[in-house]
C-alpha cells in the first residue's frame, strides 16, 4: 500500500438487465479505485448493485459501458472494445455457494486452476499442500467434495481462489452460509489471511458489521450508484452522506437549517426545533440549506443535573430503557420526538426520569437533508 | 376422538388400496407364469413349461436382440435430438428459443398410435408421402425411405419420446449450479475446457438417468411395435405378449413367462435408475442465490442452431400434424393433387360421429381419463401426505408401492390384470372397471412425483395452524393442503388424464366391446385399413386432449393459488 498504486480501477460502470420493457438500470457510472494490498469492501443492500459490480471485474457479467482495469491492463473498455474473457483474467474468487465440484475431491478442486494449465504434478502438488495449509485444511486431500462441512467447503473455496496467485480476489459474500458463530470466526480468518497474503481483496456483504469490522476501506452502494467510500472508522464516525449514517450502524436525525458553516476549527451552527446546535457540517453543505443532524446512540451522555456552561444541551423524559450488559438502550423523548441513547450500566436509569442530554457537537455532523434516495426511516433508532 | 378415526380410517384405506393396486397383479403375474392354465379351469398344476417354451423358442433370442436394437436406437436418437433441444433454449442465445420450449412439448399431445400412424402414412414405401415427393424431385426409381425397418421403427418411436429427454435435459442444466462453471472460468479455463471438466462430468448422472428412462420407455413401446414391426415381421417383447394372448386359443402362460422376462428387465432398468438418482442427490450442493443460467453467445452460430431447431419441429409436428389433417378431409387415402383437393369432405367426421360405437369410446375416453386422473391425484395426495409429513413407521415402502407399476410395462399390467380378474370373485373384468383400476395402477408412480413434490414445499406449520384453530385432520387436508397442493395437483391432472386419454398398450388386452376406448378403436380401424377414418377420429381426439388441458389449466387456476 505504500506506493499507493491502484490494482483495480473501476470508471463509469453501466450495465443494464433485461431487454427492452423490462430493461433496469442496475448500474449507474459507478467509479472506484481499489489500492493493491487492500481489503475493499462493496456494501449496500441488496440490488444496490455491488454484486453485478464485482460479477463485471471477474467478467462474468458483460458492462454496458464505462471501464475496467487490473494492474494498469484494461480488461474492459466500451470504447476501445476490449474485453477480456473471465479465464483470462488475473482474479480468484470465492463464490457465495461456495462452488465446490461435487465430483472432485479436496485436492482435486483447489488444484484446478493449475492442472488446466499443464502445470509439472510436482509443482502442483507442492502447490495445493501450501495453500491448503495456510486456510488449515491440510490433511484433507482426498475428502470427496460433498462430504466437507459448510466452513470446510469456504475453504477449499478460498484455496482454490489462492492457489494460482491471482492480482485480485474476489468473494461474493462468502459469510453468508455460515451459522453466525462461525461467520465471526471464519470473518477475522479471511482477514488475516490477506494480511498475510497481502493480495489486494474485494468483498461483497450487504452486513454492516462484517463490513467494518474486516475492511481497509468500504464503498457504500445503493440503487446502482457509489454513494461514499473511506475507511470503516471514517464512515461511521464522520459520514457525508445520509445513507451512510443510517446505513451503518444506528443514529439518530434530527432535521434543521443551517445558520453558519463555522471555519477553520470552528464549529457550525444549525436552527432545529430542538434549539441552535453546534455542528460539524460536511463539505457539500451550504448555508441556509436544509440539512439534517447525524448523531450515534453512544455519542450522546447524559446528566441528572443540567450541566454548567456547555453547549448542545436537551431535555428529556425517558420512554424506555433496556438493559443490554453493556449498556441501557434507551428511547428518550425529547419535544415530540424519541432519541435513542446509549448509556453506561453504571449509571442507573428508569423509564419516567428526567435526563440532560448532551449531545458531543463533535459527534453532530450535518449532512445534506434532501440526501434521502431509498432511505428506509422505519431503520432508524430501533 | 372423531378426528383421530377420520384421519385413521382414510389413511389405512388410501394405504391398503395402493397395496392391492400395486402388490396384486404382480404376484398374480408371477404365480400365472407357472400355472400350466388359466386359474378355475380344472387339471392346472405348478410348471416351469411356460418358461421352458419361452426360452428354448430359438424366435427368444431374435425377440431380445430386436428389442434391445430397438431400445437403444431409440434411447440415443431420442437423446440427441431432446438433449440439443434442451440446450438450445437453455443455454445458448438462439433466437426464438422461447418458443422451441413450447414446440418441444406439443408431440406430448398428439397419442403415440397417430403418431405412429402418421408416420406411416409418410415413410410407407408404397404410400409415404415423402416418399413419392423425394421420388418425384430426383427422378428415383425405388422408394429411398422405408418406415418397414428397424430404422423406421427407432425414428418413429423417436420423434415422438423426444419430448421426455427434452423436458428430462432441461430441468438437468436448469438446476445446476451456474456458479460451478463460473469457478472453472475464473480459475482460468476456457469456455470448451470448463464443458468438458466441470459441466460433462455434473450432468454425467443426470445423463445416463435420462437414457435409462429412455430404453425402459423403448422396451415397453407398443404402438410403433404393433403397427411398424409387426407387418414388418420385427417382433419385440411387447407385441410377441400381444400375439399370444390375441392368437386362438389365447396363451395365458406363455405370455406370462413373456411378461415376466420383461418386467425383470424393466425393473432392473429402474432400479439402477433409482441408484442413479440417488447418487445424483448426493452430488446437490448447497446453492445461493439463483442466477440466471449462463448463456453462451453462439455468435452468428446461432443462425444454425435455430434452423436446425425449425427443422426438427418440422418433422415431429407440422409434417405429422399436416399428414393426419389432410388425410382427415379427403374421401379415399391419397397424396395431395389438384384432383383430391376438389373432392375435399367432412365426411370421414360424419362417418366417425355416427358409427355406433364411436360415442359408447369418446364417452369411455372421457370418463376414464378424467376418472383416473382425478382418483390418483387424490390418492397420491394422501399417501404423499403420509410419506412426507409423518414419521409412521413403513412409510419408505409404501412410498416404493406407488412406484412399482413404473417397473410394469403396460402390456404386462394387462397380462397381470387378466390373471386378477379371472381368479379373484371380483366380477369386473371385462367392463370398464377394470380399465379404471388398470389406469389408476399404471399412472399412480406419475401422481406420487407431482404430489410428493409439492406437498415437501408446504411447511408443515401451515396445517399445524389449521389443527390448533380446530380444524379436523379431514378439514385441513381439503381446506388447507389440497388447496396448496393444486399447482402440483393440476400439473400432475393435466399430464395423467393425458396420457390416460391415449393409453392403449394396457386397454388392448383388457377392453371388450363396451368398454371401448378410443386409442382402442383407432387401432381397430387402422387394423381394418380405414385410415382416413382413422385420421379424423385422431384429429377429434387431440382436440379433446388439448380442450381437457385448458379447461384443467384455468380450473386449477382458480381453485388454488395461481402458478
Amino acid at each position: 500500500m505504500a506506493d499507493n498504486k491502484d490494482m483495480v480501477k473501476i470508471d463509469a460502470l453501466e450495465k443494464y438487465f433485461g431487454e427492452d420493457k423490462d430493461r433496469v438500470h442496475v448500474l449507474k457510472g459507478v467509479s472506484l479505485h481499489i489500492p493493491e494490498g487492500s481489503l475493499y469492501t462493496f456494501l449496500g443492500p441488496s440490488g444496490c448493485g455491488k454484486t453485478t459490480t464485482l460479477r463485471c471485474v471477474a467478467g462474468l457479467e458483460r458492462p454496458d459501458g464505462g471501464r475496467i482495469s487490473i494492474d494498469g491492463q484494461a480488461v474492459f473498455a466500451s470504447g476501445e472494445r476490449v474485453y477480456v474473457p473471465t479465464n483470462k483474467r488475473p482474479i480468484g474468487m470465492v463464490f457465495q455457494s461456495y462452488a465446490i465440484w461435487p465430483h472432485m475431491t479436496v485436492a482435486e478442486n483447489v488444484a484446478y486452476p493449475l492442472t488446466i494449465q499443464r502445470r509439472p504434478k510436482d509443482e502442483i502438488r507442492r502447490r495445493v499442500g501450501e495453500v491448503l495449509k495456510i486456510v488449515g485444511l491440510d490433511g484433507l486431500e482426498d475428502r470427496p467434495a460433498p462430504k466437507l462441512s459448510g466452513g470446510q467447503q469456504q475453504r477449499v473455496a478460498f484455496a482454490r481462489a489462492l492457489v494460482n496467485e491471482p492480482k485480485v480476489m474476489l468473494l461474493d459474500e462468502p459469510l453468508s452460509n455460515l451459522d453466525a458463530k462461525l461467520r465471526v470466526a471464519m470473518r477475522s480468518e479471511i482477514k488475516s489471511l490477506q494480511r498475510r497474503t497481502n493480495i489486494t481483496t474485494i468483498f461483497v456483504t450487504h452486513d454492516q458489521a462484517e463490513a467494518l469490522a474486516i475492511s481497509d476501506q468500504i464503498a457504500v452502494m445503493h440503487g446502482g450508484k457509489l454513494i461514499e467510500v473511506g475507511s470503516p472508522h471514517q464512515l461511521y464516525s464522520r459520514p457525508t452522506r445520509r445513507f451512510t449514517a443510517t446505513f451503518l450502524g444506528l443514529t439518530n436525525l434530527i432535521d434543521g437549517k443551517v445558520l453558519d458553516l463555522g471555519n477553520n476549527g470552528n464549529l457550525g451552527k444549525i436552527e432545529t426545533k430542538k434549539g441552535v446546535l453546534n455542528f460539524v457540517p460536511a463539505p457539500s453543505l451550504k448555508k441556509d440549506q436544509r440539512a439534517v443532524i447525524s448523531i450515534r446512540p453512544e455519542n450522546i451522555p447524559v446528566y441528572k443535573e443540567k450541566p454548567k456552561g456547555v453547549d448542545n444541551i436537551l431535555e428529556g423524559t425517558v420512554n424506555e430503557a433496556v438493559f443490554m450488559g453493556d449498556a441501557y438502550h434507551c428511547k428518550i423523548a425529547v419535544g415530540e420526538d424519541l432519541l435513542a441513547v446509549h448509556i453506561h450500566p453504571f449509571f442507573n436509569v428508569n423509564p419516567g426520569d428526567k435526563l440532560f442530554l448532551h449531545l458531543d457537537p463533535q459527534s453532530c455532523n450535518g449532512l445534506p437533508a434532501d440526501d434521502t434516495e431509498g432511505v428506509d426511516e422505519s431503520m432508524l433508532g430501533d | 376422538m372423531r378426528r383421530f378415526n377420520s384421519q385413521t380410517l382414510i389413511l389405512i384405506g388410501a394405504t391398503l388400496f395402493v397395496l392391492y393396486l400395486a402388490g396384486v397383479p404382480l404376484i398374480m403375474l408371477l404365480y400365472g407364469s407357472i400355472r400350466s392354465a388359466p386359474i378355475g379351469e380344472p387339471g392346472a398344476t405348478y410348471t416351469i413349461q411356460n418358461f421352458v417354451k419361452a426360452y428354448f423358442d430359438r424366435e427368444f433370442y431374435v425377440l431380445f436382440l430386436n428389442s434391445l436394437y430397438f431400445g437403444i436406437g431409440t434411447c440415443v436418437l431420442t437423446f440427441l435430438i431432446g438433449t440439443f433441444l434442451a440446450w438450445v433454449s437453455e443455454r445458448t442465445n438462439t433466437p426464438f428459443k422461447k418458443l422451441f420450449v413450447v414446440m418441444a412439448l406439443i408431440p406430448f399431445i398428439i397419442p403415440g398410435i397417430l403418431a405412429t400412424i402418421s408416420w406411416i402414412l409418410l415413410l410407407s414405401p408404397k404410400i409415404g408421402l415423402i416418399n413419392l415427393a423425394v421420388k418425384e424431385i430426383l427422378g428415383l426409381e425405388a422408394s429411398p425411405f422405408n418406415i418397414y425397418t428397424m430404422w423406421g421403427m427407432i425414428w418413429a418411436e423417436s420423434i415422438h419420446l423426444y419430448p421426455l429427454v427434452f423436458l428430462l435435459m432441461s430441468a438437468a442444466f436448469r438446476n445446476m449450479d451456474t456458479s460451478l462453471e463460473e469457478a472453472a472460468l475464473v480459475a482460468g479455463s476456457s469456455t470448451f475446457t470448463t464443458f468438458s471438466r466441470v459441466t460433462l462430468p455434473l450432468m454425467r448422472p443426470a445423463m445416463f438417468s435420462v437414457l435409462l428412462v429412455i430404453f425402459i420407455r423403448g422396451i415397453e413401446a407398443f404402438e410403433v411395435p404393433a403397427l411398424i414391426g409387426v407387418p414388418a415381421k420385427i417382433s419385440v417383447f411387447t407385441t410377441k405378449i400381444f400375439l399370444a394372448i390375441h392368437q386362438f386359443p389365447s396363451d395365458f402362460g406363455l405370455a406370462g413367462a413373456y411378461a415376466v422376462t420383461l418386467l425383470v428387465i424393466s425393473t432392473t432398468g429402474v432400479l439402477i435408475y433409482g441408484r442413479i438418482t440417488r447418487r445424483e442427490e448426493r452430488y446437490a450442493t448447497v446453492t445461493g442465490k439463483g442466477y440466471r443460467p449462463r448463456v453462451i453467445d453462439l455468435g452468428s452460430w446461432k443462425y444454425l442452431t435455430c434452423a436446425i431447431s425449425f427443422f426438427i419441429f418440422f418433422l415431429a409436428v407440422i409434417l405429422p400434424v399436416f399428414i393426419l389433417l389432410w388425410s382427415s378431409f379427403i374421401p379415399y387415402y391419397g397424396v395431395p393433387s389438384r384432383e383430391l383437393i376438389a373432392k375435399m369432405t367432412i365426411g370421414n367426421y360424419v362417418y366417425i360421429l355416427n358409427y355406433p360405437l364411436a360415442m359408447t369410446a369418446f364417452k369411455n375416453s372421457f370418463y376414464l381419463s378424467v376418472g383416473s386422473a382425478t382418483l390418483v391425484m387424490l390418492l397420491t395426495s394422501v399417501i404423499a401426505w403420509i410419506t412426507v409429513k409423518t414419521k409412521l413407521p413403513g412409510r419408505a415402502l409404501l412410498d416404493n408401492m406407488t412406484f412399482i407399476p413404473i417397473a410394469m410395462p403396460g402390456i404386462v399390467l394387462g397380462v397381470s390384470l387378466i390373471w386378477v380378474y379371472l381368479t379373484l370373485p371380483i366380477p369386473i373384468y371385462g367392463t370398464i372397471w377394470v380399465l379404471l383400476l388398470a389406469y389408476i395402477t399404471k399412472f399412480m408412480p406419475y401422481g406420487i412425483r407431482a404430489a410428493s413434490a409439492s406437498m415437501i414445499q408446504i411447511n408443515k406449520e401451515l396445517e399445524e395452524a389449521s389443527l390448533t384453530a380446530g380444524g379436523t385432520w379431514l378439514q385441513t387436508f381439503t381446506k388447507v393442503i389440497l388447496p396448496l397442493l393444486m399447482p402440483g395437483f393440476t400439473a400432475g391432472w393435466i399430464y395423467i388424464s393425458i396420457i390416460a386419454l391415449r393409453e392403449l398398450s394396457t386397454s388392448i388386452l383388457l377392453y371388450s366391446y363396451n368398454s371401448t376406448v378410443l386409442s382402442i378403436m383407432a387401432f381397430d380401424l387402422w387394423e381394418g385399413g380405414q385410415y382416413t377414418y382413422v385420421c379424423a377420429l385422431g384429429v377429434l381426439m387431440v382436440l379433446l386432449l388439448v380442450a381437457m388441458a385448458f379447461t384443467a389449466r384455468k380450473l386449477g387456476a382458480k381453485i388454488g393459488i395461481a402458478e
